[in-house]
This record gives structure tokens, C-alpha cells and sequence, in this order.
């Protein structure tokens, strides 16, 4: 396997952490998301075991192909834990995405809701394990896959789904905007310090956060690792920490309407470009990703991946970018409405933010994603969407609470019936609406409603990414 | 007519062996709410009966049944509102407690009771001087402008007209619609209810400064027993360094342990909350150890209650605190916008406001540990949540004015109407309208 160290993440202990945390491997254009199941105990141990070779750690930066994995709550029984163990996890984590009161936190009802699911739904097949493969092409994806393949058969784990992922150019998802331009800079990776930067504790169990304090790791009794795999938890001392260098990930699985969702902005328009612009203000930038607050009268490809704006001084009102778009309310940055200054608000938004690791899946509606030719194009019956993948310490506070208090509240800073544009959940309920879009402007906002849900989720779970050393752990010891 | 928001709490003793009967009472209530139109005044009720607690390991605080409500106006008339609307279900559940009269009683014999239970409570609002019957009025209102410029931008020039003009366009509309020309008059007695609020505060700073006066004129001119009054500023000062000397004793007294809630509970307590846009929570915990603990803590009360038009936490409707069981216990309810999942953070994650609220939280069992006050220790935020769930209590009754509009739709809301009246420049006008 060709490699390369990287010199920077002293501060971490990289060759205990699985690579995902520490990079997207962008250099590795064919991925694939295995979703398996284990049928026994003692098979699906020596399958982790006869895996952890084959796991990429955070200190290698593949070139032609990686592996990564993470376990569901179900996965982690089925390992042996005993109770008193399983309660250390995150409460969200133990409880899933489908139970019925994080669905109602989740904002997953109507064409969200999770009986619509394709995997992950409550009463379906009980995924176990997610396994990331990564290749440099699609004949090395291949052989990986048959190898995988082979290992399941012999270990008796089930491959459930295979979930296909393709990268789209000039990094833009299905909707034809560059996506992933605003992710959270790590202190300990970074070469530089710049304001701003999150500590590692944020996204990796074991690190201290932004509360400096260290997350709420998963544990196990003291005599359970009698190999002594494990650190000392820092929780307390007479147990091991299960969770060190390792951390949560939230799946979901977003299917993209492309079609309904130019065609909503061409009957909404009298133009081409205003459709594009309109679009653009639902998302909060340019389809070649400049910000609208920087550059509110047409796209600048000099900014197309600028991520250094504020909105409290330069578009507090939404005038330029209206407060209910898409990467204000999953971003808003110094500007939260019930907040009464920048500070304040930068400090709250802060304490929200998610590693974001997932890909695009299915063919895109034109070649080049170029939104002029998709608004004259027809639905091609081919799926397509985003597998929304991201890492965090504190699934509630980080993931849940972006979900929850940002994107489906349709409260959200001061709004009246506006869920997000483009990822929320869009419906009407006796008096309760949440499928408006509101664009501030003189002398009246302008109102879009009966906006249909352009996304819908397909899928999710969460999961929980183990280190390599408890990794060794699950899959040796609690014989 | 006062606009003041104000919290009544009503505290009763029960026996704890009626408390679980007491409590399905109130679940049964809670399936048939009261009209709205009988609790004109009133904007929450939370009601629940709170089983025994501990005090400082030796000490078994009595189980208890509290109504809070959020009201505006006369404390007398409301307690009036209260008798007249839920009378009968208020009958029924004080036949459980203590001292409650076995004979049948008048409604004004009840009124009467009601008030004698009654305690002080520190209380705050996030949309001042809004009254329930101006809620939907004010959201209508907001409604309907809105539609009527979206009619008039189909006239081209409409769009090109002044904010001025457009202003001026929209006061004529209104003031000519009868349904909405209520609106041009500003709401009665708002100037004096923002008085009535500062009054307190106004009168203590004025000791306060006629205390230095005094003091300094003192000095050249022999004000006889006048000079008594110099005296009052030293002693405010020197009475809050002096509890802050001994409760910082007392911060190093380790509390007992507490039982922290566990999965199923705790998700029991947070499935409660099916409200789309508001929710309630309730939390009532004793005191950890320390007589001075009581008294600052019943001190903090009143002075945050005499800035209270000051004070500011977002995304709360209402919160109140006060103490109970001379003082060794502490009751917190709030309404809040959205899940207490979330809410619940916006007091931690700014540095600001957790420091703030320790002076309250910090003197309750189950929240860490704190140096004078404001220095925390390790764990400060994972503590502060586990302890706000280990000390939650299930609302068996919570009635809502209003569970659809969010407190910055009140405040929008309101802000519109009052501009109707304003003088204002240009951009002023422009903001305004972005309000609609």
C-alpha cells in the first residue's frame, strides 16, 4: 500500500485513530458503504480480528486504497459488552435514530419518516456495521469488494446494502453547488493556529472540547481488559476508556429531487437567471459556491471557496443572504437572531458544529451539473442524493441540535412557517406549516410557499467509530 | 391596567401516600384544558405534585403540590380568573392537602385560601408587557398588512414609492379597516407598567445614592439623625461580602450524592415535550448543605427580581425561581421555545450566561461545584445538564395560552404594531417593514 506520514497532529495519537477521522481521502475517488449484519458472537469477533490489518489508521494517507469502520449500538451488543458497558454510551447512541422520540427531535415525519426508510427503519434487517472502502479506481474497488466479500462468507456476516457513492465535479452535489467548502478547522491538525479553530475534543472522543472538558466517552470495568488494551478513562479511574481516539458517526442517507427542485424554482421565476438566483438565496451561495453575502449581485469564482464572512455587520438583516438559507441555519456564524451580539452569537454557533466525511451517490442529471441544462432536463428515473456522513463527540448537542433547532425549526430566527429551504422538512399540518421560504427585501419579504421536500431521507443511524486499540478490544477481548 | 407578567406560585403540603392520586388527577385535567376564553389573563399554567425530598442527608422535605402561572395584571383578579376557570378541579385536589378546609368553601373563601399559599417567586419574561388578548390580535394584525402590500405591489408604482410613503400607505389602510384600527392607539398602560417594573430597582438605586449624599454632605454639614441614612450603602456592601466570605466556607463543604436519572426516566421526562414550538420543564431540588447557602441565595432572588427588565435569555417565554421549605429547597419551571434538549444548552454554552445563572444554580444539590461563585471546576457543563435531568419533575397539568408562536414572533409581532405610532427615519422605516 503507497503511503505518505503526515508530520502535523503531534497532539494526537493518530495511529490509534481510524483514518476517516482524520481525512476524506479525496485522493481516492471510488467509495463504497457496506452496511452488514452479524448473525453470531464469535463469528462477528473474528471477523473484526482477521480485519485489523486491513483498517486504515489515521497516520497513513493512502494513496491507492482505505478501510473504515463503525459499529451500531446493535453491532456493540452482539460484541459482548455487557450492560453496565452499553450504558456508557451516548444515550442517543444506545437509543438509535428510529427511536420514536428522537424521531420527533429529528424532525423525520410524513415523507421523512423513518417506516419509509430503504435500511436503518424500525422492525428492518438490524444493520451491525458500516464498512467504508475507498479505492483509487473502480478495478481496484472491485477486488476489494470481492476480497470483503469472501471474509463476510467466511465469518457468516450478511452484506445488507451496498451503498454506491459517486464524486461529482468541481466538488458540487446533485442540486449543482459546490458543497463542503465550510468545515470546522482542528487545532491539533492544523499547521497554523488561526482563530476559530476547534479543539480535537469536539469530533474525537478522548480530546479535550470547546467546554475544555473531555466528552463523554464510552467505558469498560477495569478487570473487562485484562490485556490491558485500553487507557485509564478519564471519567473515572477504576475503568478503561472504550472511546479514546475514537468517535460518533451520523449516517443519513438524503435522495435529491433535481428535477422538482429547478422546476420549483422555474415556476417560481420569469427567468433563468432568477431561477438560479433564487435557488442561490435558498442556499446561501452561488452554485460555484461564493457567498451571497459577499458577492450578493452574481457568483465571483474568486470566492468560489471562500469560507472568511460574518453576517451580524455585513447582512444582518438577510438582505443578501436571507436568514432562512440553507448554510445560515447550519452555519449562522456570528449572527443568531435571539442572540443580542456577534460574540454571543459566534460563541452559541460554535458549540453546534459536525466533521463532515459523507459523498454524493447516483449518476448526476447532466455531466457537468451545470443548473441551466438540468432545468431543461426531464426526470431520468435514476436515484441520486448525498450520503450525509459526519463525526462528533456529543451526537445531541452537535448533530441533534443543528437537525432540530436550525434546520426543521420553522421558528428559527424569527421566521414564521420556514423550515430549511433545502434539506428540511416541508409540510402543512392543521395550522402548523413549515414549507415557506422568506427573502428579505424592500419594502415587502417575499414569500415562497408550498415548497416541496427537495430531500428526503432514505436511510441513517448512528454509529460509533472505534480506535484501533478498542478495536483489538471489542473483537478480543469480552470472550 | 398593569402589563406586567408576573408568576404566582402556590405551594401546599400533602400527604405523601395521596401524592400518586394527586397526580393522576392532574393527568386526567390535563386531557380536558380550560377554554381559553376562561383564563383570559393568563399565559402557562404548570401544576404537579413533587414527592418528599432530602435535605442535607438528615432532613425530609414535605412532598408538595405547586401551581404556577404566568399572568398579567392584579394578582387578586387573577387568583379570581384561576377560581372561576378551574375551581372545581382546584377543589378536588386540595381536599388532599393539609389544612385544606373538609367542608364545602365559597369561591372567595378560595380565593382567599389560594393567596395565604402563595410565595415569592423571581420571576422573568421574555415578552414584556404583551397580554394574552393581544396575542392573536397582534399576529393578525401583522397578517393582514402583510397581505394587503403584497395586493398593492400588483400596482407598479407602489414598489417605487418612498418607505415614508409606503408607511403612511399602511397607517391609512389600517386606521381605516375597523377590524385592525385598534391597532393606531398605543396599548393601555404600557408606559406605566415599564414605570411599575423599574420602580424597585429605581427606589433601591436612589437609596442607595441618596446613602452616598449624605455620607459626602456629612462631612461639612451636621445632618443630625439624616446622617443615619449614610450608614445604608457600607451595610448593603459589607452585608454581600460578608455572605460571600461565609458561603465560599460553605463551597467547601462536599455535598452528598445524588441519583443521577437514569435512560428510561429520562426519556420518559423529554417524550412529554410533543409541542412543535413551545415546551415546559420543571426542576426542584434541595439546597446543598449550608445556612448561608439559603440567604444568599434568598438575597440573589430578590435583586435579580429588581433588574428583571434587564435581564435577557433567549428563547425563553417565561422562567421563574424561587425557594421553598425555608429556603433548603428550589423550584425552577420554565417555557421555552422548541425541546428542553435544546434549550437546556443555551445556559451552558455561553460563558456569559452559565456564570450568570451559577449565582442561582450553583447552591442546588446535583450541579457542580463552583469558587465564589463564578470560578467552576472540571466537568462544569457535563455536570450542569446531568443535573438539571436528575432533578426534573414530570408537569402532570400544563395549560398554554399559546404553543404556536415563538418568543421572537411575540416580540416581532408587537415591535410592528408599536411602529404603527412611530416617527421614524428612513432606515428605520425600511426594518420596520421587514418585519411584516
Amino acid at each position: 500500500m503507497a503511503i505518505e506520514t503526515i508530520i502535523h497532529g503531534s497532539d494526537l495519537e493518530l495511529h490509534d485513530m481510524q483514518g476517516i477521522l482524520i481525512r476524506g481521502y479525496g485522493a481516492l475517488p471510488e467509495a463504497k458503504y457496506l452496511l452488514l449484519g452479524f448473525e453470531d458472537r464469535k463469528l462477528a469477533k473474528s471477523y473484526l480480528k482477521d480485519m485489523h490489518l486491513l483498517i486504515t489508521n489515521g497516520l497513513v494517507k493512502p494513496k491507492d486504497q482505505a478501510m473504515n469502520f463503525a459499529l451500531t449500538a446493535s453491532g456493540i451488543k452482539t460484541l459482548g459488552i455487557n450492560e453496565e458497558d452499553f450504558s456508557t454510551f451516548l444515550r442517543e447512541f444506545k437509543e438509535g435514530m428510529t427511536e420514536p422520540h428522537r424521531q420527533f427531535v429529528l424532525g423525520d415525519k410524513g415523507e421523512f419518516s423513518a417506516g419509509n426508510w430503504d435500511w436503518g427503519q424500525p422492525g428492518g434487517e438490524k444493520v451491525d456495521l458500516l464498512l467504508m472502502v475507498f479505492a483509487k479506481d473502480h478495478e481496484l474497488m472491485e477486488k476489494i469488494l470481492d476480497r470483503e466479500k469472501e471474509r463476510m462468507e467466511r465469518f457468516g456476516v450478511k452484506l445488507l446494502h451496498s451503498l454506491p457513492t459517486a464524486l461529482l465535479q468541481d466538488h458540487k452535489e446533485h442540486f449543482g453547488f459546490r458543497d463542503d467548502i465550510s468545515q470546522p478547522r482542528i487545532k491539533e491538525l492544523a499547521k497554523t493556529y488561526q482563530e476559530g479553530d476547534f479543539p480535537a475534543g469536539e469530533f474525537f472522543l478522548g480530546y479535550r472540547d470547546l467546554y475544555d472538558e473531555y466528552p463523554l466517552s464510552p467505558s469498560v470495568a477495569e478487570q473487562e481488559d485484562s490485556m490491558d488494551l485500553l487507557p485509564i478513562s478519564y471519567e473515572n479511574k477504576q475503568r478503561k476508556d472504550l472511546g479514546k481516539n475514537g468517535s460518533y458517526l451520523v449516517f443519513r442517507q438524503m435522495q435529491q429531487d433535481v428535477v422538482a427542485f429547478w422546476e420549483y424554482m422555474k415556476t417560481k421565476t420569469i427567468s433563468e437567471e432568477e431561477a438560479i438566483l433564487l435557488a442561490s438565496k435558498m442556499v446561501g451561495r452561488w452554485p460555484d459556491g461564493s457567498p451571497l453575502t459577499l458577492c450578493p449581485d452574481g457568483p465571483n469564482m474568486d470566492l468560489s471557496q471562500e469560507n472568511d464572512f460574518n453576517f451580524w455587520k455585513e447582512d444582518k438583516l438577510g438582505l443578501k443572504c436571507p436568514i432562512g438559507a440553507h448554510i445560515r441555519r447550519t452555519n449562522p456564524r456570528d449572527h443568531l437572531v435571539t442572540e443580542t451580539n456577534a460574540k454571543d452569537s459566534k460563541e452559541m454557533a460554535g458549540k453546534h458544529r459536525m466533521l463532515r466525511k459523507g459523498r454524493p451517490y447516483g449518476k448526476p442529471l447532466e455531466a457537468d451539473i451545470d443548473p441551466l441544462k438540468m432545468m431543461m432536463k426531464a426526470d431520468d428515473g435514476e436515484e441520486r442524493g448525498l450520503h450525509f456522513i459526519c463525526l462528533v463527540t456529543d451526537i445531541r448537542r452537535q448533530f441533534e441540535f443543528v437537525q432540530n433547532s436550525w434546520v426543521n425549526f420553522h421558528k428559527f430566527g424569527g421566521l414564521d412557517q420556514d423550515a430549511d429551504p433545502i434539506i428540511g422538512n416541508h409540510y402543512q399540518e392543521g395550522n402548523l406549516k413549515t414549507d415557506e421560504f422568506s427573502v428579505p427585501q424592500f419594502p415587502v419579504r417575499k414569500k415562497y410557499e408550498k415548497l416541496p421536500n427537495f430531500t428526503k431521507v432514505r436511510g441513517g443511524a448512528y454509529f460509533f467509530v472505534p480506535g484501533m486499540r478498542a478495536m483489538k478490544f471489542l473483537s478480543k477481548a469480552l470472550e | 391596567m398593569s402589563l406586567i407578567h408576573r408568576g404566582l406560585t402556590l405551594s401546599f403540603k400533602v400527604e405523601e401516600n395521596h401524592l400518586e392520586q394527586v397526580n393522576e388527577l392532574l393527568e386526567a385535567f390535563n386531557r380536558q384544558q380550560p377554554s381559553k376564553e376562561s383564563l383570559p389573563d393568563t399565559f402557562f399554567i404548570s401544576w404537579l405534585g413533587v414527592p418528599p425530598q432530602v435535605y442535607a442527608e438528615k432532613e425530609k422535605l414535605p412532598a408538595r403540590i405547586l401551581l404556577m402561572s404566568s399572568y398579567v395584571g392584579s394578582k387578586r383578579k387573577h387568583l379570581q380568573v384561576l377560581v372561576e376557570a378551574i375551581g372545581e378541579e382546584l377543589r378536588q385536589v386540595l381536599a388532599f392537602t393539609v389544612g385544606f378546609p373538609k367542608e364545602q368553601i365559597t369561591n372567595k373563601s378560595l380565593v382567599r385560601f389560594l393567596a395565604k399559599s402563595s410565595k415569592f417567586n423571581t420571576y422573568y419574561s421574555g415578552f414584556k408587557f404583551i397580554s394574552p388578548k393581544e396575542v392573536i390580535p397582534e399576529k393578525n394584525l401583522r397578517e393582514w398588512v402583510y397581505g394587503w402590500v403584497e395586493k398593492q405591489l400588483q400596482d407598479p408604482n407602489f414598489g417605487t414609492s418612498t418607505p415614508q410613503e409606503i408607511k403612511d400607505r399602511i397607517e391609512n389602510a389600517v386606521e381605516k379597516d375597523p377590524n385592525y384600527n385598534w391597532a393606531m392607539k398605543k396599548p393601555k398602560g404600557l408606559g406605566r407598567s415599564k414605570w411599575a417594573m423599574l420602580s424597585a430597582l429605581g427606589l433601591f438605586g436612589l437609596l442607595m445614592v441618596l446613602s452616598l449624599f449624605i455620607a459626602l454632605v456629612s462631612i461639612w454639614w451636621n445632618l443630625g439623625s439624616w446622617v443615619l441614612l449614610a450608614w445604608l450603602f457600607p451595610f448593603f456592601i459589607v452585608s454581600i461580602f460578608l455572605l460571600l466570605v461565609l458561603l465560599r466556607k460553605e463551597e467547601n463543604i462536599e455535598p452528598p450524592p445524588i441519583q443521577v436519572i437514569n435512560d428510561k426516566d429520562y426519556l420518559e421526562i423529554v417524550s412529554r415535550e410533543k409541542n412543535k414550538v413551545v415546551n415546559e420543564m420543571t426542576v426542584i431540588a434541595p439546597l446543598k448543605p449550608g445556612k448561608f447557602r439559603r440567604v444568599f441565595l434568598a438575597v440573589s432572588l430578590r435583586l435579580v427580581a429588581m433588574i428583571r427588565y434587564f435581564t435577557y435569555i433567549p428563547t425563553v417565554h417565561t422562567a421563574r425561581w424561587l425557594q421553598l421549605d425555608g429556603g433548603k429547597r428550589l423550584v425552577f419551571i420554565a417555557t421555552f421555545d422548541n425541546q428542553s434538549e435544546a434549550y437546556a444548552h443555551d445556559f451552558v454554552d455561553s460563558e456569559q450566561r452559565s456564570r450568570n445563572l451559577a449565582v442561582i444554580f450553583s447552591h442546588v444539590m446535583g450541579f457542580p461545584k463552583t469558587t465564589w461563585l463564578i470560578k467552576r471546576g472540571e466537568n462544569y457543563r457535563k455536570d450542569y445538564m446531568k443535573g438539571v435531568r436528575s432533578f426534573q419533575f414530570k408537569t402532570r397539568f400544563w395549560y398554554a395560552f399559546n404553543t404556536d408562536l415563538s418568543v421572537e414572533n411575540l416580540k416581532n409581532n408587537r415591535a410592528f404594531r408599536l411602529g404603527l405610532h412611530k416617527k421614524m427615519k428612513e432606515h428605520e422605516i425600511r426594518r420596520w417593514l421587514l418585519r411584516l
